[in-house]
């Protein structure tokens, strides 16, 4: 069975149906990009994945587990899906290293040691080893997003959803998270990214879905999507992602 | 999160052994209520102590009888209410004798025959009543001077005005509010001889009785008792002593105050005693009404921002219903209205039934800025700790909590000021704190302005150092 199943997946927020049916499967290892014009729905998608949202109607299926199913326990299927979002949301009031060891810790993963070591591992896989002690207000936007990586990663999740991850930063920051993601992916995380960075999607992705108006309108191959699009929808919003 | 479970339990347990206390300890001992200002009946001299006629005579009838009591000095109305309601055995507060109380007291035989008589300023221009016509009347609430002057009332066009207290009311007609007061003509001709600038311009109304009373039906022993031992101190002099010792003699020789104690210094020093028991009996309330309503908000403020509806519903009804009724209300209710619900003679002693009130009318507000705390903490931080599997309450705990009371901090030290003055307001239901003890000095001293200057200057400081502390946690907090 794939990684993530998602069946006729439906959200209405009052009158207004956001998600109309969406079914996509996200196989173990792949990298899928979402691309699509903002306020089609991307984001609801994704916090559909992990329960931030409940759906109206269908079924998310992740590593087996149906998340509908009421005897299904969230907050362990929630330990397995890393959460990257576009404002980082990093804990304020906590140092880098406690943002990191904070939920291991709570939830017993690992003693406060061990979570230590495992945190520091971590910033020095994304570059910030001598921001430890560091408050996140004393980050750049690039360095806070690196640091939430990092915090996701330390639950070692099998799948992670990345929503916006660079739309916040500087120009000069995006290179930085996205260079972490790249080492991410080559490693064979199962990732799910919303972006509208189409280098990145190119570069990495095994798979692009193009989302509009609560509907997957297409979905390929990095190369088909992007060169050879079929839909009107896609070429009109590849021509304005591409000439702004 | 260890240290405060162990306070509040301990907060708890203090609580219950009150309570446990407050229902054992008058196995065999009545409760008898006064007045607080009713001189030459009942007044505090130096040091705290209750002297006047009623107390006297109350005392050496028990002597004679073999009578334990206890003594409570409380505002006149408050004695009449807690009678009915049962919190007391017995009131003897000057009160007269009417056909009205007969219907829910029993009383004893007349110990006092006095009628009323009307004061006006020492310079004023009104001699009768018709004088009155268009001008306002000051009345002190449940007395036989406010019942007459009800009476005359629409007969000769005045208007009235009420105080819960003697000296207020003597005040307000000595500074030109009202123009003139009532009052049973013994207590007035005291005060003036003692120094009250007013003048008695009319002859005695409506002579009435003094008795002492129970509740109809309750304690005939104790009234049997009553009547029993004042024949007897009539019988052996004991009674006219009494009586002769407080209508000729001057207030100084019974409160022991001399000339030189009237300075702002003099009066400080004479009275740092009874100051200091009603600061402590203020900082005490402050303190445990702080802590019990911080913990009443923060539950209040968890509730309110609970997702689903029932917990956000129970904090918004509790806050709307406790924010929303006046402290003096809240306090009478919970003293006086709850125990006459409960029935079976249940009493709340005066300092929980204080404490209780201050932690619902302050938790209430203390939760609606703890509910706009939490709430004010960005959506992404819950979301942030949920997605990396934390479970609701470690969250809020972890993430919400820590960031929500920081913004919090300004509100909590605003709302331990407002607890700190509010406490004053307890003062009607008989707590002896800061502002009712400064009553207390003033109704057998009438120095209204030095006496107020200091208690006022005495909150002051209170505070400061309350601001000061609240300061140095805050800056220790970032
Ligand atoms: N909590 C919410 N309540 C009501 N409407 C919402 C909520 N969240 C999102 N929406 C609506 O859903 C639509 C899709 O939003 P979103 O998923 O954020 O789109 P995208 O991420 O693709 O820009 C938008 O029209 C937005 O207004
Ligand atoms: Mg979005």
């Amino acid at each position: 069975m794939a990684k993530v199943v998602v069946k006729d997946l439906h959200k209405s927020y009052g009158d207004n149906e956001v998600l109309k049916g969406l079914n996509l499967e996200v196989e173990d290892n792949e990298v899928v990009c979402m691309i699509g014009p903002s306020g089609s729905g991307k984001s609801t998608f994704l916090r559909c994945l992990n329960d931030l949202e409940l759906p109206t109607q269908g079924q998310v299926i992740i590593s087996g587990y149906d998340l509908s199913d009421k005897g299904t326990n969230i907050n362990l299927v929630r330990e397995n899906i890393g959460m990257v979002f576009q404002h980082f949301n990093l804990f304020p009031h906590l140092s880098v290293l406690q943002n990191i060891t904070l939920a291991p810790i709570q939830l017993k993963k690992a003693s406060k040691a061990e979570a230590e070591k495992t945190a520091r591992h971590l910033l020095d896989v994304v570059g910030l080893a001598d921001k430890v002690d560091a408050m996140p207000k004393s980050l750049s936007g690039g360095q806070k997003q690196r640091v939430a990586i990092a915090r996701a990663l330390a639950m070692n999740p099998k799948i992670m959803l990345f929503d916006e991850p660079t739309s916040a930063l500087d120009p000069e920051m995006v290179g930085d998270v996205l260079d972490v993601m790249k080492r991410l992916a080559a490693d064979g995380m199962t990732m799910i990214v919303v972006t509208h960075e189409m280098g990145f999607a190119k570069e990495v992705a095994d798979r692009v879905v193009f989302m509009a108006d609560g509907l997957i309108q297409e979905s390929g191959k990095p190369d088909d999507v992007f060169d050879h699009p079929k839909s009107p929808r896609l070429q009109d919003f590849l021509n304005k992602v591409i000439n702004v | 999160m260890k240290k405060w479970q162990v306070a509040v339990v301990m907060v708890l347990a203090a609580l219950g052994s009150w309570f446990s206390l407050g229902a054992t300890a008058h196995a065999q001992t009545y409760t008898i209520a006064t007045d607080t200002t009713f001189a030459p009946f009942e007044f505090q001299a130096k040091g705290g102590k209750y002297k006047g006629i009623d107390i006297d005579i109350l005392n050496a009838i028990a002597k004679k009888e073999n009578i334990n009591y206890k003594l409570k000095a409380i505002s006149f109305g408050a004695a009449v209410q807690q009678l009915s309601a049962n919190q007391v055995d017995g009131v003897i507060a000057g009160m007269n004798v009417t056909p009205e109380r007969q219907k829910t007291f029993d009383f004893s035989k007349a110990y006092y025959t006095s009628g009323v008589v009307m004061a006006v300023a020492k310079d004023s221009k009104v001699k009768t009543f018709k004088d009155l016509k268009g001008k306002t009347v000051a009345l002190k609430t449940g007395t036989a001077g406010a019942t007459y002057a009800k009476s005359i009332e629409s007969k000769y066009g005045f208007k009235i005005k009420y105080f819960n207290d003697s000296n207020n009311m003597y005040n307000d007609v000595k500074v030109g509010n009202s123009a003139a007061c009532f009052e049973d003509y013994p207590v007035m001709s005291y005060g003036i001889k003692n120094g009250i600038a007013l003048k008695i311009v009319s002859k005695q109304y409506e002579a009435g009785d003094y008795g002492f009373a129970v509740k109809k039906g309750k304690n005939a022993a104790l009234l049997k008792k009553f009547n029993a031992g004042l024949a007897a101190i009539k019988a052996d002099g004991t009674y006219k002593k009494i009586i002769d010792k407080y209508l000729h003699s001057s207030e100084a020789s019974l409160t022991g105050e001399t000339a030189s104690s009237r300075t702002f210094i003099g009066l400080f020093t004479q009275n740092l005693g009874t100051i200091g028991n009603g600061l402590w009996m203020t900082l005490e309330l402050t303190v445990i009404s702080i802590i019990l309503a911080t913990v009443m908000g923060v539950i209040l403020g968890v509730l309110g921002v609970m997702p689903g509806k029932i917990g956000p519903a129970i904090s918004s009804t509790i806050i709307y219903i406790f924010r929303g009724m006046p402290l003096m209300v809240l306090a009478f209710f919970i003293y006086i209205g709850f125990p006459d619900l409960i029935g079976h003679g249940f009493k709340i002693p005066a300092f929980i039934a204080g404490m209780i009130t201050l932690m619902l009318n302050e938790g209430a507000y203390t939760g609606a800025f703890v509910k706009g705390g939490f709430k004010a903490v960005d959506d992404g931080q819950m979301e942030a700790a949920r997605s990396l599997g934390l479970p609701y309450w470690t969250a809020m705990r972890k993430v919400i909590m820590p960031q929500g009371i920081r913004i919090m901090i300004p509100s909590f030290i605003n709302q331990f000021i407002i607890t700190l003055k509010d406490t004053s307001i307890l003062s009607v239901i008989g707590i002896v704190e800061l502002t009712q003890t400064g009553t207390l000095i003033i109704a057998r001293n009438f120095e209204g302005f030095k006496i107020w200057l200091m208690i006022a200057i005495i909150y002051l400081i209170l505070i400061t150092l309350l601001t000061w502390l609240s300061n140095w946690v805050q800056r220790r907090m970032n």
